[in-house]
């Protein structure tokens, strides 16, 4: 035990000797989190800027306008209104409105039967979101009208009468669609960016210190003092622990450096301090496994260096480090499942969004558990196959 | 007297290459032995095999009676292991160097530190215990690189070639200090290619070459081995390659080879120099080439290691 803390001992003060250690893990993480909060923070305070252009003027476009200005859309979208196509265009390319909705000339009547022209969104591509949103509205309110369109129809096609049909149609209109659908199982807390790029970065850069200590295990080996300990009586074991104790160490203290400044300088919050650390631990422990395998893989620094970088990278760029998992496509988000990272994110996301205990980190750090077996059993396996005599 | 190190009938392969051809050697409490040869000889690789780096593909090694092998046994608790390279943390200081070594065997406190001061007195580094090692001279760092060898006071100290391109200064202390380790009853294995560094230090010599050892004595009986014999050394210039080659062709010619740092020198042992002489500038003539200066000399270890393996110690 004695040997095993002093080469980890060792390991440490080495590697806080080197500042380029300290701006990677501990410094770095902090600073690019905090960043991309600033430039993601917008994302708390959406707003819609909505034009709408009546050309019809009959009750059903009225309605329309009523669903924007509705309470449960108050504070995210506003609406203007323009008096012509033309103008509304006009107010969108000079982005005064992010999007225009025009109820064209007729619509009203198309609820007693006849075709009318679709309703229709004038979008900018600098404001996407916006314009989905308006297209989701409008959507809806059609379908809407639509379902109230086919209760006259239904009714006239009955035996009533061609002068009840207003009233019908004013009737109809008072049955609401079930189109409020909810969620089930989502929490009410909102993500805050902090929450979700503080763990995010911090995986990021303490992934890197696979490179770092793959190198540092073939820089001993240059330097003849791998040789030196293994003159010693210092079994395999110990030596491989105490290198694994080190990284682990580091590796911890980078992701809880990162989570606490996070927490107490940029508001971050996840709703278990536990699960947080749960979590910090299983990545940890992921990092010393892959270490172990970048070594058994490569027999020079550079090769280390290289495969590190590589494997960082590829970890990252699938697990969703950089962007939000509901920002990529579900073949990413599949992927996203066979790297610790992305698991450890999933985590993160459900601790940021009130979610606790078993139920956010479960299934996560069952994920991390798994990776990290099977990165152990081919690195105890081509460990066996190139083991010199 | 129980020896410290029993070396006996080592063999180790690397591939089709057999590095180390049955070796035995033993060494006494207070005994320095040395492993003389030349570049590629087998001297690293036995001395790997001692100290439990390498496993042999046959033989056995034993320090104190214990068996030594790549795992961490109590015989490696006896062995301290001063590397050719230096082997040392260069971000960690002078004293945190000795601290970390004299850990991996288990020294308690304050033995530790007590040791760590002694050595660092010893290799006379003390005014620099705080310093990081990169910041040392290259001549300090060998003292270093011993010194972290020694800090668990080994019964077996193994040195392998401790003074490959130290300075004159440095060179002497560490043969210094060597000789004092012998005296204080420390058994020594220590490997050179210089052949005045093993007259100097070593109660016994092993000469190896090609991976066998080739002939085993004090200094005294090998270079009895040559008695008859004199040592010519010819510094010349021309094809001196091709004439080394031609004179060991000669009669009463038993070893000769091209050496001296510039390449510019051929050593020869012959029986009877005086005579053989003008046979010897005769064939320089045919050659074209043009002899600077003729030493004729008593035979040494160096002359002993030519007359055995046919070339020089340094070719």
């Amino acid at each position: 035990m004695r040997v095993v803390l002093a080469i980890a001992a060792k390991d440490l003060r080495q590697r806080l000797r080197d500042r380029s250690a300290w701006v990677i893990v501990f410094l770095a993480p902090v600073l690019i989190s905090a960043l991309m909060a600033l430039a993601f923070n917008n994302n708390d305070e959406f707003r819609a800027n909505l034009g709408v252009v009546d050309l019809d003027r009959g009750p059903a476009a009225a309605g329309l306008t009523r669903v924007l200005k509705s309470p449960e859309l108050e504070g995210t979208v506003h609406v203007r209104s323009y008096d012509s196509e033309v103008a509304a265009r006009r107010a969108v390319d000079a982005g005064d409105v992010h999007a225009a909705i025009v109820v064209p000339k007729g619509f009203t009547e198309s609820l007693h039967g006849g075709g009318a022209e679709p309703v229709r969104v004038l979008d900018s591509v600098d404001y996407g979101l916006q314009a989905q949103l308006a297209e989701a509205v409008t959507e809806s309110y059609v379908a809407q009208v639509n379902a109230d369109r086919l209760s006259v129809a239904t009714a006239v096609a009955a035996g009533a009468q061609e002068t009840d049909v207003p009233e019908l149609a004013a009737k109809a209109a008072l049955l609401r669609l079930p189109e409020d659908v909810r969620a089930q199982g989502l929490p009410d807390d909102p993500l805050k960016v902090i929450s979700y790029f503080g763990p995010s970065m911090g995986m990021f850069f303490v992934l890197f210190t696979v490179g770092f200590g793959a190198r540092g295990y073939f820089i001993e080996q240059q330097q003849g003092t791998l040789d030196r300990i293994a003159a010693a009586p210092v079994g395999r074991g110990a030596l491989l622990i105490g290198k694994s104790v080190s990284t682990f160490v580091y590796s911890l203290a980078g992701l809880a450096t990162v989570t606490v400044v996070s927490w107490l300088a940029f508001d971050a919050s996840w709703a278990d301090p536990v699960g947080v650390a749960a979590l910090s631990v299983a990545m940890a422990v992921c990092v010393v496994c892959l270490t172990a395998l970048v070594i058994a893989l490569v027999r020079t620094e550079q090769q280390a260096q290289g495969l590190a970088s590589i494997l960082v990278f590829a970890l990252v760029l699938l697990g969703g480090n950089f962007v939000f998992a509901s920002g990529t496509t579900p073949a990413i988000r599949t992927l996203a499942l066979f790297t610790p990272n992305g698991w450890a994110l999933r985590g993160f996301t459900d601790l940021g969004t009130g979610v606790r205990g078993w139920e956010a980190v479960g299934a996560p750090l069952l994920g991390i558990a798994a990776f990290s077996l099977v990165v152990v059993a081919v690195t105890a396996l081509l460990l066996r196959v190139r083991r010199t005599p | 007297m129980k020896n410290v190190l029993e070396c006996s009938h080592l063999v180790r392969r690397f591939g089709e290459r057999t590095a180390v051809d049955d070796v035995s050697l033993s060494i006494a409490p207070g005994e320095t032995y040395g492993l003389l040869g030349p570049n590629g000889a087998g001297k690293t690789t036995t001395i790997r095999m001692v100290c439990g780096l390498l496993r042999p593909d046959a033989g056995t090694v034993h320090v104190a009676g214990l068996p030594v092998n790549t795992a961490a046994g109590p015989a490696k608790q006896l062995i301290g292991f001063v590397p050719q390279d230096v082997a040392l943390y260069p971000d960690l200081s002078v004293r945190e160097n000795l601290r970390f070594f004299g850990r991996l065997y288990r020294l308690p406190r304050r033995r530790l530190e007590r040791r760590v001061d002694e050595v660092l007195h010893l290799i006379d580094l003390g005014g620099r215990a705080r310093d990081r090692v990169d910041s040392l001279s290259g001549g300090m760092r060998r003292r270093l690189n011993i010194g972290a060898g020694l800090v668990h006071s080994p019964t077996l100290l193994v040195l392998d070639e401790p003074t490959v391109g130290v300075d004159p200064q440095s060179r002497h202390a560490i043969l210094e200090s060597v000789t004092r380790f012998g005296e204080e009853g420390m058994a020594v294995l220590y490997t050179t290619h210089y052949m005045e560094e093993a007259e100097r230090l070593c109660d016994r010599v092993g000469i190896i070459d090609r991976g066998g050892l080739v002939a085993e004595g004090t200094p005294r009986e090998l270079v009895a081995l040559v008695a008859e014999r004199d040592r010519v050394r010819l510094t010349a210039v021309g094809g001196l390659t091709a004439y080394a080659d031609a004179c060991r062709r000669l009669a009463r010619v038993e070893g000769a080879a091209r050496s001296g740092d510039k390449g510019d020198v051929v050593e020869l042992v012959v029986k009877d120099a005086r005579s053989l002489l003008p046979d010897l500038l005769d064939l320089a003539h045919a050659l074209d080439v043009g002899i600077r200066s003729v030493e004729i000399d008593e035979p040494d270890l160096e002359a002993v290691f030519l007359h055995l393996t046919g070339t020089a110690l340094r070719e």
